[in-house]
């Protein structure tokens, strides 16, 4: 069970997310539409994660990013899920700043496959990543190590998107309907060719990944 | 050659019996009358206002009366130039409106750089000379007519009186005498002369005078011309780049919110019903929620549609008359419209007149107490498109303290047009709005 605060200032989202939530068996601590209020739920509460939209009163720009950093430097341990109806390059390279650890950034949209979206918030309450696939193509995009992603086939990029992701070896496998083994290959392959560090753990490869892509 | 000669000189002695001669004649009485008066204004409030101005203590004083001189000089150039179309049918267009500043000094400055303003003055000036031969072709013609009447006045009037009549005559000298019954039609030959005399003066005077309302009273020299449009394009596009922002938010906060609250009540309602057909879940709770997801995605529809009318409104594709006729359908308050449109207007400008009405509609609605509300569009003279939108309310109605029908001008700024608001306390609330029929 996971203690969650939301704030989004739409009501509809808002009371949906916590039944959504509810409904799975977590338990919704705070809902606030604001940054100021998140702050203030969020030291009354601690909870193991924040779900934070962007756009928030009361000028409905990026409240919810300067709420969330501000949280993250009072409040590390607490993780932050971004949840917009957009996908800013800017955004993600600040939420990125501070390292990837409990940090996630999806679209709204993601909503609509529970299952995943609940997985995504598990993965960030307990210090991991989400970060949304269109957060993943820009930073590919973006990269300057085209050289590097250039030697790779096709599935391995299909892999390191989903590492970027967020996701641990089984659920890549789950989703490619490969094997775990297969992964596991495919992981080392990609390692090897882009000189990364082999680590066996989830959250630490992520890390690693993002930092070659950022950089 | 002898016809052409026959032909000017017929031109020259019938001129005094057309009606434009009388009009000329009328421009030269009122005209030099408001231009000997404008002058006197004009200078008096100069010369004071510079006068004090230039005193430590007077200079707000001062400052004051210079910003009165130039508003005055303004009103006085409208003046003018109604005279000009009324008398001789002369029209030339007013110069832009002037624009208010914010804040006291900025108001100050702007008061002191309006152009139009000080040319207005300089035509107050400019007046006096031209105002003097105006009124001296008006004094000729009028003695000049007297004159005529000697001989009639001869043997009406005489009764045996003793004595010569004295004959004005303004052109030579000023006077002389006549004797006799027989010199009385010296007299009325004279006069003639003087109608003649006064009768081209006026046209030349006049038009003299028309090439200075033209130069001074109208809109402007080109370098204003282009600062206007410099500045109505920087409308044009703040306009737009808001309209967008609009759109955006609208979308965001709208359909995009209800469309993503539809994938999660979706995406639980598939939770719920669980993988494989044997598992027969809750379902009272599968049913509220796609109950919830209908309803989001009717609202979806909605919003949509609202946004979509708000971009382009599609009645507007058979043309105004007919979109204005929906427009009022679904006012608050009885609305009715007349339209009597020639030429079908550029679509911009269809789009400018109707989101005109909607906005003044709604104005009318939120603020009038009205109870009838009429939407009046025709096209005017050539190339103009006139809406006029009024209510029966309580009026009061205040432009500067409206920012709706601020906007609404600026919008209408963009593309040479223009509102007028007529709101007296009481009402009725006329609010005009005048359009090219091309952008």
């Amino acid at each position: 069970m996971m203690r969650v605060v939301i704030a989004e200032d739409a009501a509809l989202l808002r009371e949906g997310l916590t039944r959504l939530l509810e409904d799975r068996g977590h338990s919704v601590c705070a809902a606030v539409t604001d940054g100021d209020a998140l702050l203030a739920a969020v030291a009354e509460h601690e909870p193991d994660v924040a779900v934070v939209d962007i756009r928030m009163p009361p000028t409905h720009t990026d409240e919810g990013l300067r709420a969330a950093l501000a949280m993250r430097k009072a409040f590390p341990g607490t993780g932050v899920l971004m949840f917009s109806q957009y996908i800013e390059t800017s955004y993600s390279a600040q939420l990125l700043e501070g390292g990837a650890a409990g940090v996630g950034y999806l679209l709204k949209d993601r909503v609509a496959n529970v299952a995943e979206f609940a997985a995504a918030l598990e993965r960030v309450a307990g210090g991991g990543t989400a970060l949304d696939p269109e957060v993943v193509s820009q930073l590919f995009r973006a990269s300057r190590q085209r050289g590097g992603l250039a030697t790779l086939t096709p599935r391995e990029r299909q892999v390191l998107a989903l590492m970027a992701e967020g996701r641990s070896n089984s659920a890549i496998a789950a989703d490619l309907v490969v094997s775990g083994g297969a992964v596991e290959k495919h992981v080392a392959s990609i390692f090897t060719k882009l000189g990364l560090p082999p680590d066996e753990s989830d959250n630490r490869r992520v890390l690693a990944v993002l930092h070659y892509l950022g950089g | 050659m002898d016809e052409d000669i026959r032909r000017v000189a017929g031109t020259v002695l019938r001129a005094p019996f057309t009606r434009r001669t009388v009009r000329e004649l009328l421009y030269c009485g009122i005209g030099g009358i408001t231009g000997v008066i404008g002058f006197s204004i004009t200078v008096v409030m100069l010369a004071l206002g510079l006068t004090i101005s230039v005193s430590v203590l007077g200079t707000v004083v001062g400052l004051l009366l210079l910003i009165l001189a130039l508003r005055v000089s303004r009103r006085l150039g409208g003046l003018h130039r109604r005279l000009a179309w009324w008398l001789l049918r002369y029209q030339v267009e007013a110069p832009p409106k002037f624009q208010r500043g914010t804040g006291i000094l900025n108001r100050i400055d702007k008061r002191l750089r309006d152009r139009a303003a000080w040319r207005g003055v300089t035509y107050n000036l400019v007046k006096l000379p031209v105002a003097a031969v105006q009124l001296y072709a008006i004094t000729i013609a009028c003695i000049g007519l007297a004159d005529i009447t000697y001989p009639v006045d001869w043997v009406l009037f005489r009764h045996g009186a003793t004595g010569p009549m004295v004959v004005v005559f303004p052109l030579l000298g000023g006077t002389f005498n006549v004797y006799g019954f027989a010199g009385t039609y010296l007299a009325a030959i004279a006069g003639a002369f003087c109608v003649l005399a006064g009768t081209w003066l006026a046209r030349g005077i006049n038009a003299g005078d028309r090439r200075l309302v033209r130069s001074l009273l109208g809109p402007s020299s080109m370098s204003e011309r282009v600062s206007e449009l410099e500045r109505t394009r920087t409308l044009a596009v703040e306009d737009s780049a808001a309209a967008l922002r609009r759109v955006e938010r609208d979308l965001h906060d709208g359909a995009q919110m209800r469309l993503a609250a539809l994938a999660m009540n979706l995406g639980m309602a598939r939770e719920k019903l669980g993988d494989d057909d044997v598992a027969r879940p809750d379902s009272a709770t599968v049913r509220e929620l796609l109950d919830a997801a209908h309803r989001n995605a009717v609202d979806a529809l909605a919003d949509l549609r609202d946004l979509a009318r708000g971009i382009h409104p599609p009645a507007l594709d058979n043309g105004l008359p007919s979109a204005l006729a929906t427009l009022a359908a679904s006012s608050a308050i009885p609305a009715s419209v007349t339209a009597e449109i020639g030429d079908r207007p550029a679509p911009a400008i269809e789009t400018i007149a109707y989101f005109c009405a909607a906005e003044l509609i709604a104005n009318a609605t939120k603020h009038s107490y009205a109870n009838q509300i009429k939407i009046n569009i025709f096209t005017e003279r050539t190339g103009v498109l006139r809406l006029e939108v009024t209510d029966d309310g309580i009026g009061g109605a205040d432009a500067a303290h409206g920012s709706g029908l601020a906007g609404l001008a600026q919008r209408v700024s963009t593309v040479d047009g223009r509102i007028d608001l007529s709101s007296p306390p009481g009402g009725p609330t006329t609010v005009s709005v005048e359009l090219p029929l091309k952008a």
